[in-house]
């Protein structure tokens, strides 16, 4: 069999996912040492599975993805339920391809980082290949009921690691994050019941319901509905709220699996629906999106910097980071949708690493709360140094992929033909008032935990040892794509270049039509920075 | 010579190189790489070396009329859009390449010194050799965008290395202090640099300049828009160079190692806001308001900087705002159209200011050996004195230092400052004024450091002196104590290390440093001395050489015009007032604080609120503080009370209120029909009712 032929995608998800199935035959054990073989053969069973899928995901992005195709590759698609035209069918473009690696990549550190985990380490590492499975699944899909059901699929394993593997207030976390995520989800199966079932023909393939034409009124409406179910995902103010409790109690696997994918979740699929699907809505959305992408960027630097909580502070600075995307989605242009895309990579890569830092660090000081802490830099040295390095990549360092994906949002947003002069140059100042808080609350905090004398207390009490080989070891990893997307951003953009490319033409051809067909009414009227005429074709 | 061209590259990458392996070796071997003190600075010393090396080759082709070369590589890339990085050799990157890789060099070698018996000694050698990559590459940028990248990164090398010895309180302040402030000059650069390539679509810097004139002059774009665009790439070197009002920064750096001080906080990196006008001087001199905002921001600068560094008692500290001065020089140079004079005196500053560091570095390590490892003590010139004996090399090189700022003839400094303030005087004589006037205040401070270090007797041992310091610092100390600022605790842990440390010195007289720190002092010596002869009015080759590209024709002619018409006369009147006003200063600095036939003290006390004023450095960073700091600190505050008792709120109401309605619907429905029947009826009986009375 030809290596192109095989089912590439179907394999990488399915997979973990039986891999996971053989974790039960694991023998049981009584007895604290025997208790502790088997906890330790399960992380290398886990470590292996992962790294194998990874490596698989690999060998098929290698072998079988072309860079310059924009459409769907790696495509597969089975019959399932005839009746419901329900298909299992799968494939990568340009948009899914990058998350998907990014998915094997921090999954796979996330189970390395996930060492010290010793309570239920069965039930653990199968949560863990089960979620495994479910991002996948989610990038990959490329039918609308099966993108639900993966969605939702991925939700039960966040929920259970998170109510027992969390911290104190865990259960009020995992409730709250399944509230929020599950009540977003009812919009996205609403939605695309409407959608399936919309004109003449029944169908949830994406393909076509990307082909059906809906009236403006309906897109609107959808458009609406996804937003609030992937508003919620990203996260977008005020729908955030339930971030700062999920992470906040998450241990720091799980919390780099929340931050490094989870969030990526409803940046992907905004592109993928809102704006693949939906692009005239999509013109009238984008200056709300622009505003809404502002206020993520500034207000949720000001909680973090207010903020006392370690964790809490991280997970405020990935609501800021995540305004970002969402302003580069809704620039209209080449740059600012590469840079939202390379915004997504490049967060999950530096949120990971921090997170996992911040993990690290609890497990030494055992306290979270920054006053705490103080002066820890003196017996934690290599911590110190990973911690620096990972939080200058955080405030956008030049050498780092945040700096670049930042930049290119910037550029593409300041250069865009979509928005009047006055809205740019308000926006793009706000954006650059972020630009100065990042540092402010990324620094002060490094301050706090590693400056100045040591805290007397905490010297005393806990046994500060430094990093680990295993330690360094990730962030290694996770640094080495950080600064080579810093250094040279083409090894990434060339990836979905095309796939931006030709996305990118197309909202500006829908937009174009639309501004000679019709023009704002009502609400979008008042706002009225979007000003599509002026966009040359 | 090509060749040399095509492998100019090399320049910053190979200091990264440095950097990076001993990085990793910190990293993955750290005991082992730690001790391997000689070893990595040899490596690193060797590798600034050859830097130097090819950096003095490229400056020779050069000056033998060689073209410029540049080299482009795509950098980032989406659609059909582009963003170029590369590098560019020209009459100025070749000469900031000098100047960078030489006191690179010599600090690199001074380090082995100063930080002999520092336990972060390869970490150090480390962040210096990143340091010079950084530096070196934004020297050779090309485009404006690429110098962005670098400027962050020789931002970030200055936080690492100001934080460099965290375990102190007010270094951990001071690196934060610096980054965020050059941060705030960032934000402006950045809105720049995008309202620069949105009117004009280039990065490059010619190119810029010239489609922003045809935009002006077409009307496509007002003139007080261009001027408001390039105000906001102003800010960048603002903050970097030390400018008013973002000066705040750079005193406060001085919590860094000395050789840090030297190296970049007067030589090369704050020298880049300098170096980052010249780039853009092909749109700056199109715009004339912009011009005169650059120019009296500059002369502010120049003139704060003197008047706070006359009553600084920290000799680090003094030198600082001295630096602050000068480049308020330098930029005032830039800002009356001055091209050449202020990249001239940048050289010659950058020498000269060098080497007063490394001596300020050599005395504070003399120090040290009798107060003990106290930046309180060791750096105050309240217990120095008489140090020429015991250290005679250290007082020579930095008496000619001293000369040099000074603007005395034959030394550096004269050259540059004084056709800085011939340049200005032909501009605006106020700017003059305040220049001259400025010039008579360096050479009081000045003087006044080095009689008050080196002359008189040794006041080292001086118990009440000492005891008086250490007050003042718990008193600073106290001050600090605002909200968040430091740990009540810190504040006994610190006397108590004093203690132990002031127990612990060597001997009751300093010495002289060994050679590894003198050695580079020496060499600093010479170009300090001599180097402003290239830029005689009456043959200057300085100016010859270093032109805007604009002006290349121009130039050359005219300074071959300047050159037949040198005038002697407007020569001696303008060098010789500049003299005249530093010799003043002079003297008075040696009447007070070397014979003392003047009492300082007593004139302080006449003047006590200009004192204050001055000590207390115009109170900039207590305005500062009450108002940005604490302002936007309680924003922050109020912004997360907003978040989780609001919305956050809002959401738990949500859910209380679900919680509540199904609890309270639960007695509802019991399952009998006769209560759903009666709630029924109830209901219509309601309605009806209602639809009767309306």
């Amino acid at each position: 069999m030809n290596i192109a032929d095989l089912p590439w995608l179907s394999i990488v998800i399915f997979f973990p996912l039986l891999a996971a199935l053989f974790i039960p035959f694991f023998p049981y054990e009584e007895g604290k040492v025997e208790q502790e073989k088997t906890a330790y053969r399960l992380r290398w069973y886990a470590l292996i599975v992962g790294l194998i899928d990874f490596v698989l995901i690999v060998i098929a992005f290698y072998y079988n993805y072309d860079f310059s195709n924009p459409g769907m590759q790696l495509v597969e698609s089975y019959t399932w339920v005839p009746q419901l035209d329900l298909k299992w069918s799968v494939g990568a473009d340009g948009l899914s391809m990058p998350l998907i690696l990014l998915t094997g990549f921090i999954t796979t550190l996330a189970i390395l980082a996930s060492w010290p985990v010793t309570l239920k380490p069965r039930l653990f590492y199968f949560l863990m290949l089960a979620m495994y499975a479910g991002q996948l699944g989610v990038f990959a899909v490329q039918d609308m009921l099966l993108f639900f059901l993966m969605w939702e699929l991925e939700l039960i394993p966040v929920y259970l690691l998170l109510s027992i593997w969390g911290g104190k207030r865990r259960l009020y976390a995992a409730t709250k994050f399944i509230l929020y995520t599950a009540g977003g989800s009812l919009f996205i199966l609403v939605a695309a019941l409407a959608m399936a079932f919309y004109g003449d023909t029944i169908t949830f393939d994406m393909s076509a319901l990307m082909a059906k034409d809906y009236p403006l009124k309906l897109q609107l409406l959808l458009y609406s509905a996804f937003l609030i179910a992937y508003a919620v995902k990203l996260p977008i103010f005020p729908l955030h709220t339930w971030l700062p409790d999920a992470h906040g109690e998450a241990t720091a696997p799980v919390h780099m699996l929340l931050a490094g994918i989870l969030l990526k979740m409803g940046g992907y699929a905004l592109i993928r629906m809102n704006v693949e699907m939906l692009p005239e809505a999509h013109a009238y959305f984008a200056p709300i999106l622009v505003i809404f992408g502002v206020i993520n960027i500034i207000y949720a630097a000001l909680t973090s910097w207010a903020q006392r909580n370690l964790k809490r502070k991280i997970a405020y600075s990935s609501i800021s980071h995540m305004g970002f995307v969402i302003i580069g989605i809704a620039s209209f242009t080449n740059l600012g949708l590469s840079g939202a895309v390379l915004q997504m990579v490049s967060h999950g890569l530096i949120g990971a690493s921090l997170f996992f830092l911040v993990g690290a660090t609890y497990d030494r000081t055992h306290t979270l709360i920054l006053s705490e802490m103080g002066g820890v830099g003196k017996k934690m040295p290599k911590i110190f140094a990973m911690f620096t390095t990972c939080s200058l990549a955080s405030l956008a360092l030049p050498g780092m992929s945040g700096f670049v994906a930042e930049l290119m949002v910037f550029v593409g947003f300041a250069t865009s033909d979509a928005y009047s002069s006055t809205f740019k140059l308000l926006i793009v100042i706000l954006m650059a008032v972020g630009v100065i808080l990042t540092p402010i609350y990324l620094l002060s905090m490094l301050r706090e935990i590693f400056y100045g004398p040591e805290n007397k207390e905490l010297v005393e009490h806990e046994a500060l040892i430094d990093a680990e080989p295993r330690e360094v070891f990730i962030i290694a990893c996770l640094l080495i794509p950080i600064i080579g997307f810093g250094f040279y951003p083409k090894l990434l953009t060339q990836v979905y270049d095309a796939k931006t490319v030709a996305l990118t033409s197309r909202l500006r051809e829908e937009a174009i039509e639309l501004a000679d067909t019709s023009s704002p009414t009502g609400a979008l009227a008042a706002i009225q920075p979007f000003k599509a005429p002026s966009l040359s074709p | 010579m090509e060749l040399l061209y095509q492998y100019a590259w090399l320049i910053p990458v190979l200091p990264l190189l440095g950097a990076m392996v001993l990085g990793i070796g910190l990293i993955s071997y750290s005991k082992f790489t730690s001790q391997l003190r000689q070893v990595s600075s040899a490596f690193i010393v060797t590798l600034t070396g050859a830097a130097m090396v090819f950096s003095g080759a490229l400056f020779w082709s050069q000056v033998q009329g060689h073209a410029p070369y540049r080299q482009m590589f795509e950098w980032a890339s989406a659609g059909d859009f582009q963003l170029s990085m590369g590098y560019t050799i020209d009459h100025l990157a070749a000469l900031m390449l000098v100047i960078v890789t030489t006191v690179a060099f010599l600090v690199m070698i001074y380090t082995d010194g100063y930080m002999a018996h520092d336990p972060g000694y390869v970490r150090f050698y480390a962040y210096l050799s990143l340091f010079s990559s950084s530096m070196l590459g934004l020297v050779i940028s090309p485009n404006l965008i690429q110098v962005y990248v670098f400027w962050e990164l020789v931002g970030m090398c200055s936080y690492l290395l100001i934080g460099f010895w965290y375990d102190r309180g007010p270094a951990a302040d001071a690196c934060q202090k610096a980054f965020v402030t050059n941060r705030i000059g960032d934000f402006g650069l950045l809105l720049g640099i995008l309202a620069l390539f949105w009117a004009t679509g280039t990065f490059e810097f010619d190119l810029m300049g010239d489609r922003l004139s045809d935009l002006v002059q077409s009307g496509g774009l007002s003139l007080a828009w261009a001027g408001v665009f390039a105000v906001l790439v102003f800010l960048g070197p603002v903050a970097k160079s030390a400018q008013f009002p973002l000066h705040v920064w750079l005193p406060d750096a001085m919590e860094g190692p000395t050789p840090i001080s030297a190296l970049i906080h007067a030589a090369t990196m704050v020298a880049a806001g300098v170096f980052l006008i010249a780039r853009m001087f092909p749109v700056f001199e199109q715009i004339p308001s912009v011009m005169t905002i650059v120019a009296w921001t500059g002369a502010v600068t120049a003139f704060l900087g003197a008047s706070i560094a006359i009553t600084q008692n920290d000799i680090k500290k003094g030198l600082a705002y001295s630096t602050m001065s000068q480049l308020g020089y330098m930029v005032m140079a830039m800002g009356v159209g001055a091209y050449g004079a202020g990249l001239f005196h940048l050289m010659t500053h950058a020498y000269f200011k060098a080497m007063l560091f490394l001596g300020s570095g050599s005395v504070i390590h003399g120090m040290e050996e009798v107060v003990g490892h106290d930046p309180a003590l060791a750096q105050d010139m309240r217990l120095m004195g008489g140090l020429r004996k015991y250290m005679p090399i250290t007082a020579i090189t930095f008496l000619i230092g001293t000369l040099a700022i000074c603007g005395i003839p034959p030394f550096a400094g004269f050259w540059s400052k004084d056709e800085i303030l011939g340049s200005t005087f032909a501009v605006s004589p106020v700017l003059w004024l305040v220049g001259w006037l400025t010039a008579g205040a360096t050479a009081f401070y000045m003087f006044r450091m080095y009689f008050s270090t080196f002359e008189g007797p040794f006041r080292g041992n001086d118990k009440e002196i000492r005891q008086q310091l250490q007050y003042e610092k718990l008193q600073r100390l106290g001050l600090s104590l605002g909200p968040g600022a430091m740990n009540p605790q810190e504040l006994v842990l610190q006397t108590e290390a004093d203690e132990h440390e002031a127990a612990h010195h060597h001997s009751d007289f300093p010495h002289e440093s060994p050679l590894a720190m003198t050695f580079p002092l020496m060499v600093l010596a010479v170009p300090s001395a001599l180097i402003g002869l290239v830029g005689t009015p009456f043959a200057d080759y300085f100016e010859a050489f270093i032109h805007p590209h604009t002006e290349a024709i121009a130039a050359v002619a005219e300074s071959a015009e300047a050159l037949e018409a040198f005038d002697w006369n407007e020569f001696l009147i303008m060098g010789g007032s500049s003299v005249g006003i530093a010799l003043i200063g002079i003297t008075l600095a040696s009447l007070m604080y070397r014979s003392r036939q003047i009492d300082p003290g007593a004139i302080a006390k006449q003047i006590e609120s200009l004192y204050q004023l001055s000590l207390n450095k115009w109170y900039i960073d207590e305005i500062y503080d009450a108002v940005f700091v604490k302002g936007s600190r309680g924003l922050a505050k109020q912004v997360l009370e907003v978040d989780v008792r609001i919305v956050d709120g809002l959401v738990n109401l949500a859910g209380f209120v679900a919680l509540v309605t199904g609890e309270g619907l639960k007695y509802l429905e019991n399952g009998r029909a006769q209560f759903y029947a009666l709630i029924v009826f109830g209901a219509v009986l309601g309605l009806v009712l209602i639809s009767g009375l309306t």
